[in-house]
């Protein structure tokens, strides 16, 4: 799936930086950062709640390129900054991790 | 007598710190703020302690060693011990408990460890924002056993504390709690709460107001005054 699809999905997009065209190949859900650090699969999208400054270096170290904030968590301005320099493209829903876990899980077997 | 402390600063070591953090610069401001007691606690390591005890000692300050350990749940613990050794051998014992994923100090931050010059002695090649593979049960037994203070460090911020990462204290033994915002002490009025800077940056050292009565400029007295919630958090 493209990053582009999860705007489809209904997922709010938080960022500008242009990665409407990035191909997200994996998946990975987790609120643990040393345990996404450890285990996320490169190019990857993240589900979490964790949305603070911290998540995008992460991402940036895993090679997380998209992240979706679930929960209706409140997004920081410097995480969306911070996204912005580091092409990760970010994104929020008021839905649990489960229920977007699956969803995006769905979409990405297309 | 009343000491005003700030037990939760941060150096150069810690990825996350501004570089001007040196021991010496700490030191120096903790002297000019009229801070009488002060603790370094890095991430995770203890490697600028030896710098930071010589700094305080030129500046007449009454300095405690240690670190902010990250937990495996990730919660973030203040552990403090009443000498450089024990703090050095703890720190030792705390990285063989980190991951083996190096720093990148272009994302993360530089990782320098100083001398009390500030002359840079070398670099953890571990990243130290890292969790250890330590829970909190087991980061207080050890810390415990070292004869240390144990601290969960700001644990009404909604990230990295015991509180955030477990949803609530369990009821268990703590030196003290530490609260980021001193208005929300009263919340965990069961323990003795304290409030620290948790300074990144220059500025922020004695950012709060902490002060703790104490018999004498003792280790053993200072236990006795927090154990006992003889402090003042304006």
């Amino acid at each position: 799936m493209k990053v582009s699809d999860l705007e489809a999905l209904g997922y709010t997009r938080e960022t500008k930086n242009e990665m409407e065209d990035f191909e997200i190949k994996a998946g990975y859900t987790g609120d643990l950062l040393s345990d996404v650090m450890a285990n996320a699969p490169s190019d990857s999208i993240l589900i979490t709640i964790q949305a603070h400054k911290n998540t995008i270096a992460v991402a940036t170290l895993a090679g997380i390129r998209a992240i979706l904030v679930c929960n209706k968590r409140a997004i920081p301005s410097d995480m969306i900054e911070a996204a912005n320099d580091n092409d990760v493209a970010l994104f929020k829903t008021a839905e649990t991790q489960f229920e977007a876990s699956a969803k995006v899980a769905e979409k990405m077997k297309d | 007598m009343l000491v005003r402390a700030d037990f939760h600063i941060h150096s150069c070591v810690s990825p996350c710190a501004s570089l001007e953090m040196s021991p010496a610069a700490i030191a120096e401001k903790a002297k000019e703020k009229g801070l009488d007691l002060v603790a370094l606690t890095d991430h995770n390591t203890a490697l600028n302690c030896p710098a930071f005890k010589a700094n305080c000692a030129q500046q007449g300050l009454w300095s405690l060693y240690g670190m902010e350990v990250t937990s495996s749940e990730e919660a973030h613990l203040v552990c403090l011990f009443e000498d450089v050794e024990t703090a050095l051998e703890f720190s030792e014992f705390v990285y063989k408990y980190m991951p083996d994923i190096e720093n990148k100090p272009e994302v993360f931050g530089d990782q320098v460890y100083v001398d009390e010059n500030e002359e840079i002695l070398g670099e953890v090649e571990k990243y130290l924002g890292n969790a250890s593979g330590l829970s909190i049960d087991d980061v207080r037994e050890e810390v415990f056993f070292r004869n240390g203070l144990f601290i969960p460090a700001h644990v009404d911020k909604p990230v990295f504390s015991i509180v955030s990462q477990l949803g609530f204290l369990p009821d268990a033994t703590y030196t003290a709690i530490e609260v980021f915002n001193p208005a929300n002490a009263k919340d965990y009025a069961k323990y003795p709460v304290i409030s620290d800077s948790d300074a990144h940056y220059l500025d922020d050292v004695a950012k709060k107001q902490l002060y703790i009565d104490v018999e004498e400029k003792s280790f053993a007295a200072l236990r006795d005054s927090l154990q006992n919630n003889r402090i003042v958090l304006k």
